[in-house]
């Protein structure tokens, strides 16, 4: 018979602020099985953890639950509790009563009782539980990082300095990401390009270093220490292995001015045949074959033609033409590159809020309303309008400048309730470059509230007003229109509690939030990681595991967690190459011991296994003329999928056998 | 659900999506009645259809399996 021990943790007022964990404690001595109930102010705590071992010693127990928070944070923890006391880890069941019992719970007799129900489910399922032995298996060291903005350059330098290879995987042509977009950068102003590229550069030479650009990852399979990943290189339609970056074909593709360059935030026009900016890494232009008149046009091989009829030509084709290397080839097609790593980092960044989602502000349609994104691609040399400040409307200088923050930040109406961090930084930035180009115009920003912490932050904000004469006004705009050439805004004024209306302005610059790539939900899924409500990457713990993700193996950095800034970026980049060292400092790791398997003895060799495991894990052998289906553990990803397909009971995940699942149930309902 | 919350849903959750679906939930204090008592699976495949049946024979008012 089994000797179960409860353990039931208040977590402070967490739990047993919602639930009665006396009650629960004492209830739980009475289902079967269980001869030992008690609770605990703090189970994970050093003295919460010596309880649990000692009362397993004194009571000879041989399994133990624990009611505290949910698995994913401690179950790790507690599993070298009950070792140290001399059981099988894997005698352990958590029942999750903070998570998913007193934090969502309102009533309090309902959360004991649902605590309750919980406690008896994890005795049902830890009463058939057996000793399980992880297996070893090596670590590949070789790091995945997704993503080439400031955060990825940094962490693969890192990694790669470590003697780490590392793969960079970046979806666009060039890697830098929006950094490469800004001219100078808050507080320091530095010029963004000039402290960017030596790292790009450094990317692209570092003997460890393989940058797969135009890339994107399609599939991610495996566990820490052994992730196998597929990545499409897209047709690029140009061989990177000749071609020597002269852009000579650029200047002669016939599209040259007519599409909006993605770089430029569709500011200045590019060709079909690009690359996004000058200093691009590599500089190895891309074809893009939505637009490129050859590829567009029929390949006359497949072209039916009657008899008698010419058969028609590919148009265009000039870039391949004055290619002196014979780099251009347009017969590329997508490459499926297929890898294995150990880790993988994701630094995919951010996107801006749009700004047509504002009315009031003209819903994207005056041309004289521009994003501080614009804004900066404006104010900069190689910029649309080499680094004039212009009124896009017309071309000439304004006069009046007007900066908005928190335009798709902290406004819960437009779904972003969040500070987005950087908008009061680098608006106060812009109005300084305002100030040293346009040494005569009237800048005004209007705020909010001022949120500069960091490093020489406040006061960097205090010298645009101070020293470049910025004019705060605290109060959110109303309206803009347009009104004789020029807009008219109105506002609130909540210092001195009076409505502002001004003419004349010539040039508005909205402060567009910070959110969460599009695809960011997706690219999570493929990963198998979580988002929070907004789309950003969940991090495994807020504060103490800042670069983690809820699956091991996977780290995360810069501002696809949260909006941030170039020195955060950085820093939380160096913090995930720390982690993927620690990592591959391990030769073996431990591998979870939950994979399925299959009894030969009640094996029908039916194959229905073999067909539904999504990892080609399980395979037929034959032994002595008889047939049975076998699983490979290295490759079982312990889904189980093969256990609920198996008629005859043959197939069994371990640590979730049929017998665990079906006693849990029955304990929730019936005990 | 008010006026009779003595329902016993049981939930069979993935580990990966539903389960840390329903953390969030928790971190979030997002309240939502306490009907329903939810399982950790390691994925939907293992879902076998005993499961909801042995749920529903045993006495629950309903099966949910999210994942
Ligand atoms: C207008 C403006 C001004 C700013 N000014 C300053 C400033 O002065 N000082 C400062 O410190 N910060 C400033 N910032 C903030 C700064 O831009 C960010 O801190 C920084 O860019 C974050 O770097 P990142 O690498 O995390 O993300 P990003 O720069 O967004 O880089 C992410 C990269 O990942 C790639 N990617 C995305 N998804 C995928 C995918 N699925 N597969 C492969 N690749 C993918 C992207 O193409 C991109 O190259 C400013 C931001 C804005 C909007």
């Amino acid at each position: 018979m089994a000797r179960v021990g409860v353990f039931i943790c208040h977590c402070g007022a967490n739990i047993a602020g919602k639930v009665d964990v006396e009650a629960v404690s004492e209830a739980a001595i009475n289902i079967p099985g269980v001869v030992y109930s008690s609770h605990q102010k703090y189970s994970c705590s050093e003295a919460g953890q010596k309880v649990i071992i000692d009362a397993i010693k004194e009571n000879r127990l041989d399994r133990v639950v624990i009611g505290s928070c949910s698995p994913k944070m401690h179950e790790n923890t507690f599993r070298k509790t009950v070792q140290q006391a001399g059981l099988n880890s894997y005698m352990l069941e958590i029942a999750n009563l903070r998570e998913h019992v007193s934090w969502v719970t309102a009533d309090k007799d309902e959360a004991t009782k649902k605590a309750m129900d919980l406690v008896k489910a994890a005795v049902g399922k830890v009463s058939f539980a057996k000793p399980l032995t992880p297996g070893q298996v090596p670590v590949e060291k070789r790091a995945l990082v997704i993503g080439g903005g400031i955060a990825g350059i940094q962490a693969a330098l890192d990694i790669a300095d470590m003697g780490y290879e590392v793969v960079m995987v970046e979806r666009e042509p060039s890697i830098g990401g929006r950094m490469a977009q800004l001219d100078k950068t808050f507080p320091t102003l530095d010029c963004s390009a000039c402290i960017l590229s030596p790292r790009m550069v450094d990317v692209a030479q570092h003997p460890n270093i393989r940058l797969l650009t135009y890339s994107e990852v399609e599939n991610v399979n495996g566990y820490v220490g052994n992730f196998n990943v597929i990545i499409r290189k897209k047709a690029r339609f140009v061989d990177e292995r000749i071609c020597t970056g002269c852009l000579e074909c650029m200047g002669k593709c016939p599209l040259k001015k007519k599409i909006p360059n993605e770089f430029e935030n569709g500011r200045a026009p590019r060709g079909a045949i690009y690359v996004p900016f000058a200093q691009a890494v590599p500089k190895v232009p891309v074809i893009d074959k939505e637009y490129c008149r050859y590829l567009l046009s029929p390949d006359p091989d497949k072209v039916e033609v009657k008899e008698g009829e010419k058969k028609p030509k590919r148009k265009c084709g000039v870039c391949a033409k004055v290619c002196t290397q014979g780099a251009v080839d347009f017969n590329q097609q997508d490459e499926l590159i297929s890898e294995k790593f150990g880790a993988i980092v994701l630094a995919t960044g951010f996107n801006l809020f749009d700004h047509s989602k504002y009315g009031e502000y003209g819903a994207g349609k005056i041309p004289d309303v521009i994003t501080a994104l614009d804004f900066e691609r404006i104010v900069n040399s190689s910029g649309p309008t080499e680094g004039k400040i212009v009124r896009p409307s017309n071309g000439e200088k304004p006069k009046r400048v007007v900066f908005i923050q928190c335009v798709g930040s902290r406004d819960e109406a437009k779904g972003v309730p969040y500070c987005s961090r950087i908008c009061c930084m680098y608006t106060a930035k812009q109005a300084i470059l305002v100030r040293e180009k346009l040494p005569d115009a009237e800048i005004y920003v209007f705020y909010m509230d001022i949120r500069a912490a960091g490093k020489g932050y406040e006061e960097f904000v205090l010298r645009a007003q101070r020293e470049y004469g910025a004019n705060y006004v605290r109060g959110r705009v109303s309206r803009i229109y347009e009104s004789n050439g020029h807009m008219v805004l109105k506002a609130a004024d909540t210092l001195v509690g009076m409505p502002v209306e001004m003419d004349d302005v010539d040039l508005v610059v909205l402060a567009t939030g910070s959110i969460a790539r599009e695809d960011s939900v997706e690219l999570a899924n493929t990963i198998g990681i979580t988002t929070d409500n907004h789309g950003f990457i969940s991090e495994v713990h807020p504060k103490l595991r800042p670069v983690e993700v809820p699956r091991e193996g996977v780290f995360a950095c810069g501002a696809c967690l949260s909006p941030r800034d170039i020195p955060d970026a950085v820093a939380t980049a160096g913090a995930v190459a720390a982690k993927v060292g620690v990592l591959f400092s391990n030769d073996i790791l431990m591998s979870d011991p939950m994979v399925a398997e299959i009894d030969p003895l009640k094996c029908a060799a039916c194959g229905a296994c073999v067909s539904v495991c999504p990892y080609s894990a399980i395979t037929m052998e034959e032994f002595r003329g008889k047939k049975f289906a076998k699983v490979n553990e290295a490759m079982c990803q312990g889904c189980g999928t093969c256990s609920a397909a198996c008629r005859p009971g043959a197939a069994q995940l371990k640590g979730q056998t049929d017998e665990q699942i079906l006693r849990s149930i029955e304990a929730v309902l019936q005990w | 659900m008010v006026e009779n919350p003595k329902f016993k849903i049981i939930g069979f959750f993935c580990n990966w999506c539903s389960y840390a679906g329903a953390d969030l939930a928790g971190n979030l204090r997002l309240t939502y009645p306490a009907d329903l008592r939810i399982a950790r699976i390691p994925c939907t495949g293992r879902m076998d259809p005993l499961f909801a049946l042995k749920a529903l024979l045993e006495g629950a008012d309903g099966v949910m399996v999210s994942g």
